[in-house]
């Protein structure tokens, strides 16, 4: 542990500069990942984890921006900021340039999978063809040489008779597949890093196995560290070392998986796994959360998860807390959450919420625009309490 | 049903009194035609004359399927996609008409119902979709959307509709003052919301939910499944709810059903099911299910290989090109080991998992260097010679290959009772009274 991890991140601002007003998908996350490990970033829809894994590539668009923090990579900054004369932030000199991003870190040292694995191939190409021009450009092998390894790619990643896949179309090749192929690509370099943006959630539950057994496979023979990006804790809980939960684009808690599970220290994370229905056992009531979450345009005061924890104090509501370190002997365990006595904001004094109010915003995740006349709605409240 | 009649529900007419199964399927099958067109089914053949075939080909995605949904529960229909769960709910319906088969509601027969008959019935079964997002018109507000449905089956006047639409609302979980709003303004959950209260609008005994949570984050997800339930019970509907999440029809469902490929597999009570799965195929389901819990190290990837296509489906038992279990044919005499090594070498070689190498090599690799004797070991032997790469002729191409899968397969797995019969057994449940029904030959 002493050793510097493979990639750290240090409070990463990435925002969205749209007409409504300024998005801020990630505010302030800090994480790492160590040599061989598999690190999750979990979150419902919109918690900003699919941005901030883009981020890490420098791969935000337009209207988006990383706006503050730094991430170094082995050692060398794919980006940080510094103080310029007039006092504006700018670029250090240190940050790797977008050519040399683009040739030495992409593919090379990262790469990516995506979760629709058919939008991720192009349908007029061989998938043979894609995975040896990948190889070609980014290992500067020659065709033939490049289409061997190619090969060798499919078979290692369990895609049958290989030779003759190679010549296939992408629609030929089922959902498990496509995402075969995809996972060779990635593993085509031998990157030291790989993103996973739910690679599984697409795909049926025996094949979404098989695809962690590969994943697990691989990752004991290359070494290669991952970052998971998904919302499904039952796939963390199979695959993941430590943990990172997102919450309206921070990072509410951060542990090792069983810590996450067993020693749960944020109430949203205790929240969400009370509301998941459980395959391995009968649950007769799940608790739901209440409400929804709420837009990252505007969020709330104080802690993001106050309208809607069922341990919300009024100083939930003024305190903006950051991830300390609330309990773990080895791995460090953090949470974002007042109630722990690290945070000593007088939380046991302060008294509880009592309107509970209607949840700030009536939409839930970001495929909706938010309608400031909207008022706010009650959805959540299947309890049976209704505001007037 | 009748102690929670409350002003929503429509009449006392509409409620199902007879003790029989509000539904009942009996040997229900839905083909598609492959394709449609002038020239659908023709193929071209170069090296036969005349050089085109007619191949009327077709995808059978229900195959006689005979179930039966009591009143007031809700049976979960779980599969993979592709499985067919979805067809079987349109077909219930009857919007597919059913290629065979015939399906009861209330005791009556569908398929004698046409017109006005048919069009009354449907009032009684309604149906929600998986995308919140596509089965609402935008250009629609809240109220007209609700309302629809009675509209089109004269019940209420104007006023009345729009008093009820308001009161379902409220049932639902929105804000009766939302009426007015088009769907955009809601998230997606809000939206499935709609959906409920719009197939709720008839007074339905009846409800197909397909997949009504898949698109829905876990929280959502809980939010409306419990309101679900609690209309369930003051509407006294019966549902048919289908998904591939088994967490989530462990959480809804009183009985289950699992599909694959076309057919039903096993039914049986939720707890029954879960805790005491008698379907290899089940029991992969199970195994493979992701679960929240780090010291829970599951076994996964258990089902190799992937789903056939229901243009060519196998015979008898349809999981059996997959089944871990597949029964040894009788007609040799091997030992468990023997035929678990001979199953494996059987679908590697069907499957091309491996490179052709020499014979000794696939002997150990497959064989723990032991092949069987007697009948079987000789086709075994013949198989390992037409793809080992130390024979006496021409190197190994793909007609060997062929040639070794299909001796294999004609030889084994055709021969099994699970290829020669399709499987359907009645067991005794061990949790629970109710029946437990499962399709596997393992149970003769």
């Amino acid at each position: 542990m002493s050793s510097e991890p493979l990639l750290r991140v240090e409070n990463l601002k990435t925002q969205f500069f749209t007409e409504a007003g300024t998005v801020r998908a990630v505010d302030g996350i800090s994480f790492e990942v160590r040599e061989g490990e598999i690190v999750g970033l979990v979150g419902e829809s919109g918690a900003g984890k699919s941005v901030a894994s883009m981020s890490l590539l420098r791969l935000v668009e337009d209207p988006g921006e990383i706006v503050a923090g730094e991430i170094t990579y082995k050692g060398e900054t794919i980006f940080g900021l510094e103080e310029g004369p007039n006092g504006e932030l700018r670029e250090r000199d240190d940050v790797l340039s977008n050519e040399e991003i683009r040739t030495r870190i992409r593919g090379n040292e990262i790469a990516v999978i995506f979760q629709d694995p058919m939008e991720s191939l192009n349908p007029v190409f061989t998938v043979g063809g894609q995975l040896r021009e990948f190889i070609e450009l980014n290992r500067g092998l020659g065709e033939d040489e490049a289409k061997a390894e190619a090969i060798d790619m499919l078979r290692e990643v369990g895609i049958p008779d290989p030779e003759q896949r190679y010549e296939e179309y992408p629609h030929q090749f089922s959902g498990g597949m496509r995402q075969r192929v995809l996972i060779a690509m990635a593993l085509a370099c031998e990157p030291s890093l790989i993103i996973a943006d739910e690679p599984t959630t697409a795909l049926d539950v025996t094949v979404e196995g098989q695809i962690l057994d590969l994943v697990d496979e691989l990752q004991a023979k290359y070494g290669t560290s991952f970052i998971w990006v998904t919302h499904d804790l039952g796939v963390v809980a199979e695959i993941c070392d430590r943990v990172n939960v997102m919450y309206l684009g921070e990072i509410v808690e951060q542990a090792a998986v069983d810590d996450l599970f067993y020693d749960t220290k944020h109430p949203y994370t205790d929240a969400l796994l009370d509301s998941m229905p459980r395959p391995d056992r009968t649950v007769d009531d799940l608790e739901p959360i209440e409400g929804v979450m709420p837009e990252a345009i505007d969020p709330p005061s104080g802690c993001r998860f106050h309208p809607r924890c069922p341990h919300a104090r009024e100083v939930c509501k003024r305190v903006h807390p950051e991830p300390k370190i609330v309990a773990g002997d080895g791995e460090p365990h953090r949470a974002a959450c007042v109630k722990h006595d690290a945070f000593d904001v007088g939380y046991d004094e302060s008294p509880p919420l009592e309107d509970r109010g209607p949840t700030p915003s009536g939409e839930d995740s970001a495929d909706t625009d938010s309608e400031s006349g909207l008022a706010p709605n009650p959805t959540a409240d299947d309890g049976g309490e209704r505001r007037e | 049903m009748s102690a929670v009649s409350s002003d929503l529900r429509l009449g006392d007419d509409s409620g199902y009194e007879g003790d029989g199964p509000l539904l009942e399927l009996d040997a229900v099958s839905k083909h598609f035609a492959q394709e449609s067109g002038l020239f659908a089914g023709l193929q071209f053949e170069p090296d036969q004359f005349p050089p085109i075939s007619m191949d009327p080909g077709s995808v059978q995605a229900v195959d006689d399927v005979s179930l039966e949904i009591q009143p007031g529960e809700t049976l979960g229909l779980v599969g993979e996609s592709g499985c067919g769960k979805s067809t079987l709910g349109r077909t219930i319906l009857r919007l597919l008409e059913p290629t065979e088969g015939d399906i009861y509601f209330k005791g009556r027969n569908l398929a004698d119902l046409g017109g006005e008959e048919l069009r009354q019935m449907r009032s009684d079964m309604q149906m929600i979709f998986q995308d919140p997002q596509s089965s609402l018109d935008p250009r629609m507000k809240v109220g007209q959307i609700i309302e629809e449905p009675m509209r089109a089956h004269d019940m209420l006047d104007d006023e009345g509709r729009e008093a009820r639409a308001k009161e379902l609302l409220e049932k639902v979980g929105l804000d009766p003052r939302h009426y007015n709003r088009h769907p955009h303004a809601f998230s997606g959950g809000q939206r499935q919301r709609i959906n409920l209260a719009r197939a709720l609008s008839v007074d339905p005994d009846f409800v197909v939910c397909d997949e009504p949570v898949s698109a829905l984050d876990v929280s959502i997800q809980a939010q409306v499944m419990n309101t679900m339930d609690e209309l369930q019970e003051e509407f006294g509907l019966t549902y048919l709810f289908i998904a591939h999440d088994l967490s989530v029809i462990r959480y809804v469902s009183d009985r289950v059903a699992v599909m694959y490929l076309g057919h039903i597999v096993e039914v049986a009570e939720k707890e029954e099911l879960f805790e005491n799965p008698q379907h290899p195929y089940t029991k992969a389901l199970l195994e493979s299910i992701p679960v929240p819990d780090p010291r829970e190290s599951g076994v996964r990837g258990v089902l190799e290989g992937e789903v056939p296509s229901p243009q060519d489906p196998p015979s008898g038992c349809r999981f059996r090109t997959r089944c871990p279990r597949l029964i040894a044919p009788e007609a040799y005499d091997l030992t468990d080991e023997e035929w678990a090594h001979t199953r494996a070498f059987m679908r590697a070689v069907k499957r091309r998992t491996f490179e052709a190498m020499p014979a000794d090599e696939i002997r150990r690799e497959f064989f723990g260097g032991r092949p069987p004797g007697g009948e079987a070991g000789e086709i075994v032997a013949e198989a390992i010679d037409r793809i080992a790469t130390d024979r006496d002729d021409a190197a190994v191409d793909e007609d060997d290959w062929d040639e070794a899968s299909s001796l294999l397969l004609e030889s084994f797995a055709e021969r099994s009772i699970c290829a020669r019969e399709r499987p359907a057994y009645q067991l005794e449940s061990t949790l629970g009274s109710g029946e437990h029904f499962a399709a596997c030959h393992l149970h003769r």
